[in-house]
């Protein structure tokens, strides 16, 4: 599974990015970088990739560091899939 | 067709909740009913302007549409702070007997997200036929009030405030009747244990289809496990369930405020099928 492909589609989707998660790159930071990103944005992010990939988050897994960048979210999400 | 727009305020146990009527000008032209359910807190903003696109579509293809802000909420008065999941659930009661004696036709009950919920918990007391129009909608209040917690633990997160306690410490205030202020909005523990307690379900006494139209961002998009296997639960009641998801952006909770026409297109299609339907053989048409 395209695992980062489909991370970046939700950001693209709940943050209104219009495309521009295309250019997104491990290193493109989240928290502190998007504006978008808002404490609604964040649960919206986690509620939809629970629904997208069928896992369920508990909210000690997740602190500012899995909103760090890109690459920390898919590793994130990676980790929940076992893969 | 030509659509009439008013907007009203309808007393609701001495205190006012603002609606809105959308109907075909020509009022024989009606064939059929819609009220409206809205989404919860922030949900219910982002989605307003989707939902009032619904309402005018729905409108120009013969239906009457009645949205109404819940207690507490959009244009009504009285506090979010002093709402209850009882007065909302009365709210969409008293909206559908308004609605009802101003217009004939089968009725539905459209909800959106949280307001599927609403529809679920209105449906014994509105004493009559209903078909259900859902939108992406929330199914187990539990895990609802879990998602709304956690934008308190994000916010803390964004600001760096550490709250080890997570959502259960959040459940334990409010079980301790301590209100939270959870992304602007004041939850009171009544409200908060309405929620909790809220499950979608739908009887045999529903007498209607219900239409669930999920939205993905994914082309082609599929209704996902606990989707499937809800509506599986209630084909298995004998509840007659058509199901699609349909592209489209998730306009409830996007930062900029989207439209999903699709959705709309979808929504059009089922509530024309019932009315045509329910049209024969035994009613005359002129």
């Amino acid at each position: 599974m395209h695992t980062r492909k489909e991370v970046l589609a939700v950001l693209d989707d709940v943050l209104s990015l219009k495309g521009r998660s295309s250019r997104f790159v491990d290193t493109t930071p989240l928290l502190g970088g998007l504006p978008e990103l808002d404490s609604m944005a964040v649960v919206n992010v986690l509620t939809s990739l629970e629904e997208r990939f069928g896992f369920a988050v508990d909210d000690d897994e997740i602190d500012g560091t899995t909103f760090a960048n890109v690459g920390s979210l898919v590793a994130f999400v990676r980790g929940k899939l076992g893969t | 067709m030509k659509i009439r727009q008013e907007a009203f305020f309808l007393p609701v146990g001495g205190v006012d909740r603002f609606c809105i009527w959308r109907a075909p000008e020509v009022a024989s032209e009606i064939r059929g009913l819609v009220v409206h359910a809205p989404a919860f807190a922030e949900e219910m903003n982002k989605a307003r302007r989707m939902t009032a696109c619904a309402a005018r579509d729905f409108a120009a293809h013969g239906l009457a549409v009645l949205a109404i802000d819940l207690f507490g909420c959009g244009d009504s008065p009285g506090d979010f702070g002093d709402a209850t999941w009882e007065i909302w659930v009365g709210d969409v009661v008293a909206a559908v007997e308004w609605a009802r004696a101003r217009a004939e036709g089968p009725l539905w009950l459209w909800g959106l997200r949280a307001g599927a919920l609403l529809c679920s918990a209105a449906l014994p007391s509105v004493r009559q036929p209903a078909s259900l129009l859902l939108w992406q909608p929330v199914v187990s209040g539990t895990q609802y009030l879990t998602q709304f917690l956690r934008m308190k633990l994000a916010a803390d997160m964004i600001g760096e405030a550490r709250d080890r306690g997570g959502v259960k410490r959040l459940r334990e205030m409010l079980q301790r009747g301590l209100p939270l202020e959870v992304a602007g909005y004041q939850l009171s523990p009544k409200l908060a244990a309405g929620i909790d307690s809220a499950e979608f379900a739908v009887s045999g006494e529903l007498k209607g289809r219900v239409v669930w139209l999920d939205v993905s961002t994914s082309q082609p998009g599929s209704l996902s496990p606990a989707t499937r296997a809800r509506i599986a639960a209630l084909q298995s009641h004998g509840v007659d369930v058509a199901a699609r998801v349909v592209h489209g952006p998730s306009f409830w909770q996007t930062v900029e405020i989207e439209e999903c026409p699709e959705l709309i297109e979808a929504s059009v299609a089922n509530l024309r099928r019932k009315q045509e339907r329910e049209l024969s053989p035994h009613t005359t048409l002129l």
